[in-house]
């Protein structure tokens, strides 16, 4: 992917690609760039800051709508099931990333057992269920190596030169058993493979998502009947190391929310591939 | 004197953001009645700005429905020291009607798209420009500059259109758009400070 141009080299050039992200004018990669310097550079946030307070008497002048009365119950219910996947989720994912960190400690460094102790002193909070990404990117540590030696082994039939990929995740299952793989490749394109049979109950469909950025949230990228092999589709959406792809059960149509939630089938972070 | 209503205004503003402030920080403690309050004072707004970006009543209550489940899931992240409680909501509520915005363009296959749905006069720039009179500062602001310059900074801002989009509707080439409105923001910020 090529990197965006720096059009922020002086003062002036910051503040209006500030006030552009701010109207919206920046779209896909630059935009996603512009998200991830926000982040660590606290003079850019204070200029989109005032932008914003700036601006805000525009959207004060949209006129006033009653939602439909369906509207907070419909909030209510996505609340709630956000809480119930944390309630379900991170309790073995904690026990699952000690137990990983025990196995792979020695061989992978200490992540796991960073992440677990991090889930530990969350524990006690409203447990915002990504918390658990922590745990799960080192869960999927040790399926690094075995992503490797898949993608090779995915990729020999192919012509290697155009088809070798850059970025594989591998999808683990709550009991770490490899469900599938998603494969980049250099040209944008990007596939997931089941390694293994999913059931899908009547009626269901397996979406896939992807998370980069947690205050963004997690994308849709793509829905199947069942099991197969299947581009996704990325499109704008940026794409690097330690990105989260995860398939979840959702309805035929897709996530009525256009959030996961249905159960998590398998999840994995991308690695690069040598 | 006008002055003290001015005056009772703003105050009455402090307190709304103030009172929004304290439910965001009451959100983060798992207070699902504090999301109510906010939820009860803000989202005819909410979904009047989602409207105005998405055209369509259903996108945008989908639009606030999903900036509400960020709110209370990002509740922990709002610092009050970084900024306002309101400005937070709405960037939040902004960014996700931009991507269904975005996304709906991407991939419709309706006969009417979106970017060809008539906005209603409320979206109007002029419009919006005579309903900011309260906000004097940004009303003069914009005010100075020239008439079809204002209207296109205020086209991307109230209906989310993008350089390429507002290039077609005046029929300009994207590159004189973008410029414009390059110069528009750094006049904006000289004036507004």
């Amino acid at each position: 992917m090529s990197q965006p141009p720096d059009r922020s080299s002086t003062p002036d050039d910051r503040d209006a690609l500030a006030g552009e992200y701010v109207m919206g004018l920046i779209e896909g990669a630059e935009r996603a760039a512009f998200e991830r310097r926000l982040e660590e550079d606290h003079d850019l946030a204070r200029v989109v800051e005032r932008w914003r307070v700036h601006l805000a008497p525009i959207d004060a002048t949209a006129p006033l709508i009653p939602p439909s009365p369906t509207l907070w119950p419909r909030i209510e219910a996505g609340i709630i099931a956000v809480a119930q996947s944390a309630q379900a989720r991170v309790e073995p994912a904690l026990r699952q990333g000690q137990a990983a960190g025990r196995q792979i400690e020695a061989a992978a460094g200490r992540q796991v057992g960073t992440a677990a102790r991090q889930m530990e002193t969350a524990g006690g909070r409203f447990a915002d269920w990504w918390n658990s990404l922590f745990v799960w990117r080192g869960a999927a540590l040790a399926g690094a190596l075995a992503a490797i030696v898949l993608a090779v082994g995915l990729v020999g039939a192919l012509d290697r030169a155009k088809r070798q990929p850059v970025l594989v995740a591998v999808l683990l299952t709550e009991a770490s058993v490899a469900a599938a793989v998603v494969n980049t490749f250099a040209d944008g394109r990007v596939e997931m493979v089941p390694l293994q049979n999913i059931h899908v109950p009547e009626g269901k469909a397996l979406e896939i998502w992807t998370l980069w950025d947690r205050a963004v949230g997690p994308r849709s990228v793509g829905l199947i009947d069942r099991a197969r092999s299947t581009p996704l589709r990325l499109d704008q959406l940026p794409l690097g190391r330690d990105q989260l792809f995860e398939i979840t059960i959702e309805n035929a149509t897709g996530s009525p929310t256009g959030r996961p939630t249905g159960p998590i089938v398998a999840k994995g972070t991308t690695s690069q591939a040598l | 004197m006008a002055s003290d209503a001015a005056r009772a205004d703003k105050a009455r503003d402090a307190d709304k953001a103030r009172d929004i402030e304290i439910a965001l920080l009451a959100c983060a403690s798992g207070d699902k009645s504090a999301l109510k309050r906010i939820y009860d004072a803000e989202s005819p707004r909410m979904v009047g700005v989602a409207q105005r970006l998405l055209k369509r009543r259903a996108l945008a209550e989908e639009a606030v429905q999903d900036a509400f489940i960020l709110i209370w899931r990002h509740a922990a992240r709002f610092d009050p020291q970084r900024g306002g409680g309101l400005t937070w909501i709405y960037a939040i509520l902004r960014n996700r009607s931009l991507s269904i915005l975005r996304d709906e363009k991407r991939t419709e296959t309706s006969d009417r798209p979106i970017a060809e749905e008539t906005a209603s006069e409320e979206d109007d720039p002029e419009t919006v420009m005579s309903k900011l009179s309260d906000a004097k500062a940004l009303h003069g602001c914009l005010e100075m500059l020239p008439p079809q310059r204002r209207s296109i900074v205020l086209l991307a801002f109230v209906q989310g259109l993008t350089h390429g989009e507002i290039a077609g509707r005046l029929r300009m080439p994207i590159g004189t758009v973008k410029s414009w409105i390059r110069r528009s923001l750094m006049s904006l910020k000289e004036c507004l400070g």
